[in-house]
């Protein structure tokens, strides 16, 4: 009997370089999006190399799915130059808002179409870290997944996959398809797709998926759908006030001058919560203890 | 609230720090033993006392080879563990959470004390123990590794709430990080990555040993400030990566090495707050809760590195070792009450250079509260009517501690204001901030309830009059002639004198000092201000022979030459002659007895030391029920001593 292809879906999240400081929405519910920079998570492209490898060893093919609107487009010309076969963008304005439960609905519902033998996607985000809404979906169609995998193998029906567990020690574990596999960042190296490739990607369809492909009622998706409040949103601690700190590029003792001709340089003094008569009295009484008036010397 | 971000809880791992401010690692001396003792409970219970969120233990050693001085905790005997359990059940009872600071410093250790070879990544000598170290060998590493592992069990089971590790200016994991000392050729050396190997091997012992949930940091150096050495853009690479190695909580910070140790414990010349640009430096790069330490004496500067997102602890040592309770008093708004710590550097860094135990200028009570700390001071039994004569520093502590007791107390002094010397001293450049002492205690002698007497001349008869109980003179000194030829001759004046502005300098100085202090080399960095060309000449082999222990010889140096101020040492001044403008030094070289002079001088200022003013102590001698003579008086010292003594009789009187 011939085999079936196996059947691989990537799910490909856009992220945020997270090096500049955060800015919120002025009405505070929300990070500001102007001025973002943004980029493929890198974790995710990683597995998408891990999705090829497979496919190509076991004759398996990859869809790339991404959520999100028309920008995200350009990870996808990016995965089919790099090899995959079918693209699916899948937005609805009725996703705006969601919380981890109402997005794992959806990515349960693509999976429930898509039927992957294998689902992956990278095991955390650039920005905000852990994601864990790929798990919420595989647990609730109970597929077994493995987290932060470093690579994985397939031997007559068996999956096996070399992970990095407690403190970066690494163990291998067993499991069978499907399984949703959720690949560390930097387990392998994305392959650089050629000019030619990269051309005839530009080709390539991608389809649009909205609500109705889904088959998701309003009610489940979003803001809808979501069983967390939205509050507002505050920054994780200050942003620090930037300071001259002394160029490294400096010899040591120029950096050692700047230093110390650097830092807070006014005393900081006491804070007397005084009138502005009792405030100048109390001044002319230090000055004069400290004999700074000419005349209060004996 | 006043200082809303200072007392605001912050999370280091697992532990929830009730304020922002930390007591941080800082030698003692106080261990007996190489074992934690009962100083050590009382000091940190103290500062616990006073509110300070987190307390940071001194460096514990962790292998034998660690022996950088001969008081350190040795952390990988079992036997510390009852020790560390006193000190932290201890510390605990007042809220406050307590890390213990394993280390060990390679290089920057002497063998002399352990009789075994000292440990670094190359047989590189550190600058200050000019000691060749044996270049560790893998198995090494591992011991060493094994031994913090150990070490932090130990620190576990004695009840911390967590373990930072020393990897900050005298330690073996930072002569690893940097190339300056690591030219290893193996996977230890050469890259960052190989460089980093042993550091994070220490690292993940630690981790093992103490588990996840434990609250484990580390204590880096945020620039070397050295040519060759790591400078701020690296250790915010080397940060980073150790934060990406998900087994630290925090990054504590400190600064420089022993290359330039006037930078780690930075003193009265260095800018208050020195390091918060390295500390902001680093808090941009890493998520981590970042420490600023160096010079932060005062809760309003603290907050504002708070606020402006600076660091997310404040680290005070010298400020809390000087006032305990800083914390309580800035959370009370009580501001006014604060000892603020001046960076003297003579108590604590100065005594720690010479292997005493840790001290304080402004606070007696370091190292003995258990005798003197908060809570030990007793009403006297009997009221008495006192008499304080002489308003300086150890005055002014005889009558406070006299006038809490409830003591009838007079204080007198013949100046216009309190605070004695200080007042002269405080004029010398850069030296302003020692006035602060004055301004420190002024507030409380009224406080206590002191009556104040200023520009009072006291004589014996009407002391005699008063009908006084007790009388404690504190009179002081004055500056000491020259016994010798021409010294009392045109031109020539002291110290003091300059400063007072009680004399006319003439452009061209020869200064003279056998005082090897500030007195000598501040006044001459004064009159140099004042564009006066001067010329120092001392019988010691350097300029400010005294200023080694407090960090303050090094960039004293170099501000003199900066402004033009020349030296010649080893000479014993016999004559001064000469009218002014034509003012003679004669002398000789105390080595080779080689005569020489110097000549030109519009003025010759003299720094002799002082001379007691012990007048009205013996004319009052045997005539008053009760007579104490305190500070200078007795024998002129530096005023660590005058309050020692004021504090001492104000609480036994």
């Amino acid at each position: 009997m011939p085999k079936n292809p196996i059947n691989i879906v990537v799910l490909l999240r856009e992220t945020c370089d997270p090096r500049p400081p955060v800015r919120l929405t002025a009405d505070g519910y929300d990070v500001r999006e102007r001025g973002l920079r943004r980029l493929a998570n890198p974790a995710d492209l990683c597995a998408l190399e891990q999705a090829l490898c497979l496919a190509e060893t076991h004759e398996g093919t990859v869809t790339a799915v991404v959520i999100g609107p028309q920008r995200l487009e350009d990870h996808l010309r990016l995965a089919l130059s790099m090899g995959v076969q079918r693209c699916i963008r899948v937005w609805d304005s009725a996703f705006i808002g969601g919380d981890n439960i109402s997005d794992a609905r959806l990515v349960e519902r693509l999976m429930e179409i898509l039927q992957p033998d294998y689902f992956l996607t990278g095991n955390r985000l650039l920005d905000s870290g852990a994601d864990p809404v790929p798990l919420l979906a595989s647990a609730k169609l109970g597929i077994p997944y493995v987290t932060a995998a470093l690579k994985v193998e397939s031997i007559d029906g068996k999956v096996e996959v070399l992970r990095k567990c407690d403190r970066g020690a690494r163990q291998l574990v067993g499991t069978s398809t499907p399984c949703t596999l959720l690949f560390a960042e930097g387990c392998c190296e994305a392959r650089y797709p050629d000019q030619a490739m990269l051309m005839a990607a530009l080709a390539k369809g991608i389809e649009t998926w909205g609500t109705a492909e889904l088959g998701l009622p309003y009610s489940e998706l979003g803001g809808y759908g979501a069983v967390l409040g939205k509050e507002c949103c505050s920054f994780p601690r200050s942003n620090p006030q930037r300071l001259v700190t002394p160029d490294a590029k400096l010899p040591a003792f120029d950096r050692i001058l700047a230093l110390l001709s650097g830092g807070i340089k006014p005393r900081e003094g006491k804070l007397h919560a005084l009138s502005a008569q009792q405030t100048a009295d109390q001044l002319f009484k230090i000055f004069q203890g400290e004999g700074m008036f000419s005349g209060s010397e004996k | 609230m006043m200082f809303e971000n200072l007392f605001s809880p912050q999370k280091l791992g697992k532990v929830e720090i009730k304020n922002r401010i930390s007591f941080q690692p800082h030698l003692t001396n106080f261990a007996e033993n190489a074992l934690p003792s009962e100083r050590h409970m009382y000091y940190w219970g103290e500062r616990a006392k006073g509110g300070a969120g987190l307390i940071t233990t001194e460096e514990m050693s962790v292998h034998p080879t660690d022996t950088a001085y001969e008081k350190l905790v040795e952390a990988f005997h079992p036997e510390v563990i009852p020790g560390f359990r006193k000190i932290t059940d201890y510390v605990h009872q007042y809220d406050t959470k307590m890390f213990c600071q394993l280390n060990h410093n390679g290089q920057q250790c002497d063998g002399s004390i352990s009789r075994l070879p000292v440990w670094a990544p190359s047989p590189v000598p550190d600058i200050l123990f000019r000691e060749t170290p044996k270049a560790m060998e893998i198995e090494d590493i591992e011991e060493v590794c094994r031994y913090f592992a150990i070490s932090a069990e130990h620190v576990r089971q004695g009840g911390f709430d967590g373990i930072e590790l020393q990897f900050g200016h005298s330690s073996l994991a930072r002569q690893f990080l940097s190339p300056l000392t690591n030219h290893r050729q193996d996977e230890f050396g050469g890259s960052l990555e190989n460089r980093m190997r042993a550091p994070l091997m220490f690292i993940a012992a630690v981790r093992k040993a103490v588990g996840n949930d434990y609250t484990l940091g580390i204590r880096m150096c945020a620039d070397e400030m050295i040519p060759g050495g790591l400078d701020l853009a690296q250790v915010q690479e080397i940060c980073g990566l150790f934060e990406a190695s998900g087994m630290i909580d925090f990054v504590d910070l400190s600064i420089a090495t022993f290359y330039n140790l006037y930078l780690v414990e930075g003193s009265m010349h260095t800018p208050l707050g020195y390091t918060i640009p390295l500390a902001a430096g680093i808090r941009e790069k890493v998520e981590l809760p970042v420490f600023c330490t160096g010079r932060i004496n005062d809760p309003v500067m603290a907050e504002k590195v708070l606020a402006a997102g600076q660091a997310d602890m404040i680290g005070m040592c010298r400020a809390l070792i000087c006032d305990p309770f800083l914390p309580k008093k800035a959370q009370e708004g009580r501001l006014e009450d604060i000892r603020y710590c001046i960076a003297c550097n003579q108590g604590c860094i100065g005594r720690m250079g010479i292997n005493r135990s840790l001290g304080c200028v402004q606070n007696p009570a370091v190292g003995l509260e258990k005798k003197w700390g908060e809570g030990t001071l007793l009403p006297a039994p009997v009221k008495k009517k006192v008499l304080v004569v002489g308003g300086g520093p150890g005055g002014m502590w005889a009558a406070k501690m006299a006038g809490r007791r409830g003591h009838d107390v007079t204080l007198f002094d013949r100046s216009d204001s309190l605070g004695g010397q200080v007042l002269t001293a405080m004029k010398g450049s850069g030296r302003d901030e020692f006035g602060v002492i004055a301004r420190n205690e002024k507030e409380q002698v009224d406080k206590a309830g002191v009556k104040v007497e200023l520009e009072t001349e006291v004589t014996a008869e009407a002391i005699l009059n008063s009908g006084a109980d007790a009388v404690i003179v504190a009179t002081g000194s004055q500056p000491k002639a020259h016994p010798v030829g021409g010294a009392d001759g045109p031109g020539v004046c002291n110290v003091w004198q300059v400063l007072n502005q009680q004399v006319e300098v003439g452009e061209k100085v020869c200064l003279i000092d056998y005082d090897g202090h500030h007195r000598a080399t501040a006044t001459a960095e004064y009159l140099a201000d004042q564009g006066k060309t001067v010329h120092i000449i001392c019988s010691s082999l350097f300029i400010g022979a005294e200023l080694g222990p407090t960090q303050d010889l090094y960039l004293t140096r170099q501000r003199l030459l900066q402004k033009g101020v020349s030296f010649t040492p080893d000479i014993a001044v016999m004559e001064v002659s000469g009218e002014i403008g034509e003012k003679t030094i004669k002398g000789f070289n105390v080595y080779n007895n080689v005569w020489d002079e110097w000549s030109g001088y519009d003025s010759v200022v003299l720094a002799m030391g002082q001379e007691v003013d012990d007048d009205l102590y013996f004319a009052l001698k045997g005539k008053v029920k009760e007579l104490h003579r305190i500070g200078d008086c007795v024998a002129p010292r530096k005023v660590d001593m005058a309050i020692w003594e004021g504090h001492e009789v104000g609480r036994t009187i």
